[in-house]
């Protein structure tokens, strides 16, 4: 690590502004969104710019003509959180079971890479038909929820195979060598030190649960989760309230990234506090 | 004994997994094969066994050009993340030195990911638009005389769209490769006169493969599915295979919309198989 | 908030209408006073105790799915409505494939010929219905005046009726069972933006003009968009149509050709599919000329932007929504529905839907809740005489303003064809969608 510092060849000089003007490409366009959300009282969802106010942010919580916000906002969140749960619960287990060889491992494994490529159109096509032969009613909590499972599940396993794969089992043998229970071994060996890549899946199904949209188009039942009903007002609304609902959402999933960043910071904190 | 109970619980701990599979996976893609052979009228779908779906589907220009066209956008998306992506990942992987800033750079890299799919879509059209930012900068500096109309509701708009949305998952799993690269191999070639384009060219190209083909696979397959970048980001004047089947979803043609999603289903999957062959995806995890 | 509400109501409404609402209102807050009503045929008493609980879901385009009306029925009846608003084409997959994911459908006619005859739905018995009787002629018999010319398509009148309470046989003639209540339509044309257009535009076939060309826009809902289509296929000359709500093979494949041409030549900017992508298209300036729904212009003009809701010499395409009833609906939730929708055609939401631009179904009623000047301007083709307020208090057009397109006799009077769907419909759709794959 202790390198000299060498000069910089001038290749690193054209990559850093590529790699610059990548960025600029990322967030280039969420900044007209930024700047359109705050749009005067009159504007509308394109340049020039009508006034500026914050007045939008206002109406974001006010009712609107048409949906509701509010309402798909928890409802999102609820799926998001009760998805995330699940995820981490089901890939830890899978994971643990993945450790071993066991008899049709090979078929889970190659069924979560097809759940991952499937077109998630298909996903929504194939659950709505489903419920619709069998007679069930397509609700957030059942259909939709398995349909988000489908797309959140690879994720963890795959972070989980990756997590196992480098896995030292000398702890674990130490534990069960001083007497631990399999239990007592998961419990106080493994998951502590599996922790930061579990809120790493956590914070992954969350979002891409919270964000889904061609899974839930079928699959959501009566009531509209946030990206469909996002999509439902860029098909009712005219008003930048729209854009300030992105900027918002933008805040959100920040916050979120900053609170699952802080956690894994403090893990290692206190792990190295221990050590 | 302890072999056994090992066992036991290696089933008890896969089962939740497996039991979604089935049911939301498994089950539904058999019901969309079934369904795809039945019959329908205005407003219902009549269980059947004919293959008119397939034959229409299959007998169509349509379907022809559709496809076509989606790859001619899988096609081009690929090509542009990959290079992007590529360049991008082996900036962060060999010329960011220290480990934080990887971290950082990567994660502002990230960050636009987490934000809802359809804004970060819906934010190019005040941009592209005949009166959008890009147009009036282009005017406002005299470089162009006439707004670029090709900006928006073109392919043009849809391959960028798809690019600015999908990179991301070239980037990963490339640097993840890269990162894994053994820096020595590098400084071997470099001593054995190597120049750096020959190092790249050589050693981290080959090396990177696993990483490339994952994210191939990712975009790729992302593209053929999708139908709300189309539809959005072409004014509804173009159409690919997954704005087809939603269209018949729409109309309630489910069994011709069944019968698409197979045709599209075999088609991804073997574009996928001919990408497997290049890796092994649970040893490069 | 119920004496100001009893005032309101008791001004605008007959007593016998007040005496039912009252007692609605009055038994719904003394939970427990026991009084039978005539008003309502087997109407259990214990309905007016638990009305506050019942929720019933209601669903549809945005155009009529408005949170004010929920409200207002909160107010005025109790109970709660519960509004999902989707695309059109969702609309009719969850009418048929989730019936049990509503209570009440808000559908337009055209989707109702698809939907009804599945089953999810039931007639509604008009004699349970008291404002019946102020239901437009156009929904009852086809005829705006009893001298008008029936217009082509689906008209609303032909898909109105079923032959009985568990028929999804359509009636040729009025009966006691009633598909869907006719809520909302309107007569459609083509919008403009005069600031950018020099001449007059008088004809559909200004639409292909090539001077507009990559400018132009239609609507991509294939059963509404190859009406829009014939319009002007036929006002250019190119295609006779028997039946524009009813095209043969061939006529379908001569428009679409027509059409395909078109687009090739780079005639059109873009598709849109739902109002506020007319809206924005126009008002961004990509599109000069398109088809377009009354409202949607006035959203543009609202924005500052000049827009026209130009009358063409062919006349127009119209179309009209209404609410009708899920087929699961029983008790006390059914006379809940019966209630609202009656409530519907009391004439709030009525002048509520007119003030938008749009026309409503029983106007007699909707009179009573608009102000002369509201009345004349949006009704009658009137020059308003002071400004003219959309529904949320946004002036929409100043004093002195007429409506394009004149009076409600004017615009509704000199329909060509009602959105439809044709028995040709699977062979449309897939011509349909080869213009859109050119």
């Amino acid at each position: 690590m202790a390198k000299t510092r060498e000069k910089r060849p001038t290749s690193f000089y054209f990559l850093a502004a590529f790699f610059a003007l990548f960025v600029l490409f990322l967030y280039g366009p969420m900044l007209t969104i930024f700047i359109l959300s705050f749009q005067g009282e009159n504007g509308g969802l394109t340049f020039p710019m009508n006034g500026f106010s914050v007045h939008w942010f206002g109406n974001l919580f006010e009712q609107q003509a048409v949906g509701d916000f509010g309402g798909s906002f928890l409802r999102s969140l609820k799926l998001g959180l009760i998805v995330m749960v699940v995820t981490v619960l089901v890939s830890f287990m899978a994971g643990l079971a993945f450790r071993k060889r066991f008899k049709g491992d090979s078929v889970i494994f190659y069924l979560a890479i097809a759940s991952l490529i499937v077109p998630s159109i298909l996903i929504s096509l194939g659950i709505g038909l489903l419920f619709n032969i069998v007679s069930w009613q397509p609700q957030w909590f059942t259909s939709a929820l398995g349909a988000h499972l489908t797309w959140t599940f690879p994720f963890g396993l795959l972070i989980m195979f990756a997590v196992f794969n480098r896995f030292d089992p000398s702890y674990e043998e130490a534990a069960r060598d001083l007497g631990a229970s399999s239990w007592q071994t998961i419990w106080h060996i493994v998951l502590p030190m599996v922790a930061p890549s579990l809120i790493g899946v956590a914070m992954f199904s969350f979002t891409l649960s919270y964000d889904e949209f061609a899974r839930t188009l079928m699959t959501a039942g009566a009531l509209n989760t946030l990206p469909l009903e996002i999509y439902g007002m860029t098909t009712n609304v005219t008003t930048p309230v729209l854009y300030a609902l992105g900027t918002v959402t933008t805040g959100f999933s920040f916050v979120v990234i900053a609170i699952a960043l802080g956690s894994v910071l403090i893990l290692r904190h206190r792990k190295g506090q221990k050590a | 004994m302890a072999f056994d109970m090992s066992k036991r619980s290696s089933y008890f701990l896969i089962s939740p997994m497996a039991l979604i599979f089935a049911i939301f996976l498994v089950v539904p893609l058999l019901t969309i094969i079934v369904v795809s052979f039945w019959d329908y009228d205005e407003y219902r779908i009549l269980p059947d066994f004919i293959f008119e779906n397939y034959k229409y589907l299959l007998g169509s220009s349509v379907t022809w050009q559709i496809y076509l066209n989606t790859f001619k956008y899988a096609a081009l998306t690929w090509g542009f993340t990959l290079l992007i992506g590529f360049t991008v990942a082996y900036f962060l992987a060999f010329h960011v030195r220290s480990l934080t800033w990887q971290i950082v750079l990567f994660m502002l890299c990230t960050i636009p990911f987490w934000t809802s799919n359809i804004i970060r879509m819906i934010s190019w059209i005040p941009f592209l638009g005949r009166n959008g930012l890009l147009n009036s900068a282009l005017m406002g500096l005299g470089i162009v005389d006439e707004p670029l109309e090709f900006l928006l509701f073109s392919d043009f708009a849809v391959v960028l769209a798809d690019v600015h949305l999908y990179t991301l998952f070239m980037v990963v799993p490339i640097f993840n490769s890269m990162m894994r690269i053994d820096r020595s191999l590098i400084e071997a070639a470099r001593d054995a006169g190597a120049s750096g384009f020959e190092t790249l060219r050589h050693v981290i190209v080959p090396l990177s493969k696993p990483g490339i083909a994952i994210g191939s696979i990712f975009v790729i397959t992302v593209v053929m599915g999708d139908f709300i970048t189309v539809r959005l980001m072409s004014g509804g004047q173009s159409a690919s295979v997954g704005l087809q089947i939603s269209n018949e979803i729409g109309l309630l043609q489910y069994p011709a919309a069944a019968a698409s999603a197979v045709v599209l289903l075999v088609t991804v999957l073997l574009i996928v198989t001919a990408l497997l062959r290049m890796v092994d995806i649970r040893k490069e995890l | 908030m119920t004496t100001d509400n009893s005032k309101t109501t008791k001004s605008l409404l007959s007593t016998k209408e007040v005496t039912r609402r009252g007692f609605v209102k009055g038994a719904a807050a003394t939970a427990g006073v026991a009084i039978g009503s005539g008003a309502i045929t087997g109407f259990p008493t214990i309905w007016a105790q638990n009305i506050k609980d019942v929720t019933l879901r209601q669903f549809g385009t945005g155009v009529s799915n408005i949170n004010a009306v929920a409200d207002k029925v909160k107010e005025d009846l109790g109970f709660t409505l519960q509004m999902t608003a989707l695309d059109s084409d969702a609309v009719a997959q969850r009418a048929v494939t989730q019936p049990k994911s509503f209570d009440i459908a808000d559908i337009e006619y055209w989707i109702c010929k698809k939907v009804f005859p599945a089953g999810t739905m039931q007639p509604m018995d008009t004699t349970k219905l008291k404002n019946y009787q102020y239901i437009s002629k156009l929904f009852i018999d086809g005829k705006l005046t009893p001298d008008s010319e029936i217009a082509q398509g689906t008209a609303p009148h032909t898909v109105g009726f079923v032959e009985g309470a568990d028929s999804v046989e359509f009636a040729s003639a009025p009966t006691q069972w009633m598909t869907l209540v006719p809520t909302i339509y309107n007569a459609d044309t083509l919008g403009i933006r005069p600031d950018l257009i020099e001449r007059p535009i008088n004809s559909w076939a200004d639409l292909l003009d090539p001077a507009f060309k990559g400018k132009a826009s239609i609507l991509n809902i294939p059963s509404i968009g190859i009406m829009d289509a014939a319009m002007v296929c036929e006002a250019m000359g190119e295609v006779t149509y028997g039946d524009k709500g009813n095209m043969t093979q061939e006529e379908i494949d001569k428009t679409i050709a027509i059409m395909i041409d078109a687009k090739k030549a780079g005639q059109f900017r873009a598709f849109w599919k739902s109002f506020d992508e007319s809206v924005n298209l126009m008002a961004s300036g990509e599109v000069v000329i398109q088809s377009m729904w009354s409202p949607a212009v006035a959203a543009v003009r609202s924005k500052g932007i000049a827009c026209k809701y130009q009358p063409l010499k062919e006349g127009y395409r119209a179309w009209g929504g209404g609410i009708g009833l899920a087929k699961h609906l029983t008790g006390l939730e059914l006379e809940a529905a019966y209630e609202y929708i009656d409530w519907y055609l009391s004439g709030w939401v009525g002048a509520y839907l007119n003030r938008q631009g749009y026309y409503s179904a029983a106007p007699a009623t909707a009179q009573k809740f608009m102000s002369e000047d509201e009345w004349g301007f949006w009704m009658e083709g009137k020059e308003a005489q002071g400004d003219i307020l959309s529904p949320d208090g946004k002036v929409m057009e100043k004093a002195g303003a007429v409506r394009d397109g004149g009076s409600y006799e004017e615009r509704m009077g000199s329909v060509a064809c009602w959105n439809s769907v044709m028995d040709e419909n699977k062979h449309m759709v897939r011509k349909w969608n080869e213009f859109i794959a050119a």
